[in-house]
């Protein structure tokens, strides 16, 4: 077999991976789904271009200098991304160790893939429009040319400096801490000093490519080169340890939690909520984001005047409030698929398990409330507002979100280091939008109706009636799960180690 | 307690791929009778668990325990046990804490299950209890014991296991067979359990049922250990 058919093979195959996946496989509404939110991406990304490509011109800059002297926004987007989308090489390689095939043609191959993705083009979506509006009539298609490969070798760069990245946090999971830093300082250096001093050279850079300037070419080319060759060696080496991949044996200190035994069975199941964020990575890692996210935004909001905007600051705090809901229970029983036969086969285990997952919810909203405090002695936030949106995130977003239990039916492995891919759903996107967005429009109306002192307090007294009445509305949770159980176990089976 | 099965059938796939997974017009397990389950892989055995333990959904017929139908209420999991594969441990736990959730969340205390624990002891040998590993680090051996210690902790009346031999060393299997004749004596507990393993399904169950193609082709009389021949003849081991 020439290398040229090897290749195309091991394309083959790694295509079938998705195409195949149990899920993928069993749901048409999934593959429907799947090239719908494709097909909504790139609209909404031609529809930006063409009317950024129009908007962004001002008197004195073009469009595009408006756009290049920002460009690393769109680097930043484009790495987070692929979070959600990109295994590493060494990950995949797994799969062929005991073939007759060299590692070093495999990783080569691999390599090759990533930079010649379909993937790095999706941004075209948004770009082409964008130049033809701005570039060509200013400077024509040569310049256009130019310009966009120039933004394709860039987003193919930062596609491996991803992948380098996501290789060292296979190592250890902080290392997502760096691009983290990296990326915070360069936002806070642009937004936080009177003057962009990035601009400029920014806009320099990527008019370059517009001229075909060599200079241009050699720092994306060199970029490329150096990022090729770092991830080669990193992921050789790191073949080795994903192959023969042993986790932690013993644990050094096995933590009891035993405060929470005098709350009896509830107690265990609250002890079962934490040390499943404790000791799985993949939840840990969602769990820690969160809070992440929850201070990040907090600090911004504190240090800086660019959400001082009344509909910023009430996103923002119901942000703080919802994103851990948001992100870990719109997933609701995802990784219970794991050992769901088990609790199964136990009596009303399920609706014990949400009573917890509801009391253990509630009470890390001390989290989001502590972090807004601040905000709250400054005056950016009102103490009503923190307030309406903890009582109305506990008695009426939650049972919102607690309604994904019923038809969540896809396992999410607990303890991968990464996710593999995403995994959401129509359902649990839909849900998310209205969790976000329901609030803050209930509040606008309720504080147009009643004012800024009373206009939160619809907000917190429908949230006190949702938490009175959780067991209810639990309970009725759980009877519409056992009346859909068998078609959710088999979906839970079925992808558990898919 | 009995276990009554009638026309239950369970297909998966369709058309060309239609399989029965397990046809049975009508078997009944006496209560305190310990049934040992023999087939070939495919024959229905993993199935016909699962949907006694109303873990998969039948396309026809019931599955009763005395006059619990077991797909409508939950009553029968207070009395039931059972271990079938990976999916019922929560591996993020240590083997004591899983056997702690176990007892607390169906009632036992502290002590009652330290008590019981014990009698697991030999059969745990000093590799699961009391060990700071997580359960999904523990050997495929110690994850079966740790499945079946947490099915028979409650002292359950029905007892279901599928392949308890499998992973064990020769002196853990010799435990487990004197562990589930002595429990079945003691209780009068219903058990069923499957095996590859002729020898010992022949050496520990008075009854056996040979499963082919979902259907329950044979059901065999071993109270005099006469089915190590018949079975052997079937599965031409000799």
């Amino acid at each position: 077999m020439t290398p040229i058919q090897l290749y195309k093979l091991l394309k083959q195959t790694e295509s079938l991976k998705d195409k195949r996946h149990p899920m993928f496989e069993r749901n048409r509404f999934l593959k429907f789904l799947m090239f719908f939110m494709v097909a909504y991406y790139a609209a909404l990304m031609l529809i930006m271009g063409v009317s950024l490509g129009a908007g962004m011109r001002t008197e004195h800059s073009a469009a595009f200098h408006q756009l290049d002297g920002g460009f690393f926004y769109i680097l930043i987007i484009d790495f987070w991304m692929r979070f959600t989308m990109q295994e590493t090489p060494a990950q995949k390689m797994k799969n062929y160790a005991l073939l007759p095939i060299k590692r070093s043609f495999l990783m080569k191959s691999y390599l090759f893939r990533t930079v010649f993705t379909w993937g790095n083009t999706f941004w075209g979506f948004f770009l082409v429009p964008f130049g033809l509006i701005s570039i060509v009539p200013l400077m024509g298609w040569w310049a256009f040319f130019g310009w966009l490969l120039g933004y394709w070798l860039l987003i193919v760069a930062n596609g491996l400096c991803y992948l380098f990245t996501r290789a060292l946090c296979m190592k250890h999971m902080l290392w997502f801490l760096v691009p983290l830093a990296l990326h915070a300082a360069l936002i806070c250096a642009c937004v936080i000093p009177d003057h962009n001093i990035f601009r400029v050279p920014f806009i320099l850079f990527m008019y370059g490519f517009a001229q075909w300037n060599i200079l241009s070419f050699l720092i994306a080319g060199v970029a490329i080169f150096l990022a090729l060759w770092a991830n080669y060696r990193l992921q050789m080496g790191m073949v080795h340890d994903e192959v023969a991949k042993k986790e932690e044996v013993s644990l050094k200190r096995v933590s009891q939690f035993n405060y929470l035994s005098r709350y009896g069975a509830m107690g265990e199941y609250l002890k079962l909520e934490i040390k499943q964020r404790m000791r799985n990575k993949q939840v840990r890692m969602q769990f820690f984001m969160g809070i992440g996210l929850i201070t990040f935004f907090s600090l911004m909001l504190y240090f800086t005047d660019a959400y001082n905007g009344d509909f910023m600051k009430s996103f923002i705090c119901l942000y703080d409030y919802v994103i851990m809901g948001a992100t870990t229970l719109i997933t609701i029983m995802c990784y219970e698929g794991n050992y769901i036969d088990g609790l199964m086969s136990r009596r009303e285990t399920i609706y014990d398990l949400l009573r917890a997952k509801f009391y253990f919810n509630s009470a890390i909203l001390l989290i989001p409330f502590l972090m807004i405090m601040p905000l709250m002695i400054n005056g950016k936030i009102s103490v009503w507002m923190s307030l309406g949106y903890m009582f109305f995130t506990m008695g009426v977003l939650y049972p919102c979100v607690f309604q994904m239990a019923v038809y969540n039916k896809n396992t999410l492995p607990m303890n991968a280091k990464l996710s593999n891919g995403s995994q959401g759903t129509m359902m649990q996107s839909i849900i998310s939008i209205v969790i976000l967005f329901l609030p803050i429009a209930l509040e606008k109306l309720s504080l147009l109706l009643l004012g800024p002192q009373w206009g939160y307090m619809p907000l917190i007294l429908l949230g006190i009636i949702g938490i009175a009445t959780h067991r209810l509305w639990l309970r009725n949770i759980y009877s519409r799960f056992m009346a859909c159980r068998y078609e959710n176990m088999e979906g839970f089976r079925a992808s558990r180690n898919g | 307690m009995n276990i009554a099965i009638n026309n239950l059938k369970k297909t998966f796939g369709k058309g060309e791929n239609l399989k029965v997974a397990v046809d049975i017009e009508q078997y009944t397990i006496n209560s305190g009778e310990l049934l040992g389950l023999v087939g070939n892989n495919g024959a229905g055995k993993s199935t016909l668990f699962r949907l006694i333990l109303d873990l998969i959904k039948a396309d026809t017929g019931t599955v009763h325990m005395d006059d619990v139908d077991v797909s409508k209420t939950e009553a029968w999991k207070d009395w039931t046990g059972a271990f079938i594969d990976d999916s019922f441990l929560i591996d993020y736990l240590t083997p004591d804490e899983y056997f702690q959730f176990i007892g607390r969340i169906t009632g036992l205390t502290n002590e009652q299950l330290q008590e019981d624990l014990k009698k697991f002891e030999h059969f745990m040998a000093g590799e699961v209890a009391g060990q700071k590993k997580l359960i999904r680090n523990l050997s495929a051996g110690n994850k079966q014991k740790v499945g079946i210690v947490a099915a028979m902790l409650l002292r359950p009346q029905v007892l279901i296991l599928d392949e308890p031999f499998n992973f064990l060393d020769p002196s853990s299997q010799s435990i487990i067979k004197h562990l589930l004749t002595d429990y079945n004596k003691e209780t009068g507990a219903t058990i069923l359990v499957s095996s590859h393993n002729l020898t010992h399904t022949v050496d520990i169950c008075p009854r056996i049922a040979l499963m082919e193609d979902g259907h329950i082709i044979r059901d065999i009389d071993n109270h005099n250990g006469e089915a190590q021949t018949e079975l052997e003849n079937y599965f031409n081991t000799n």
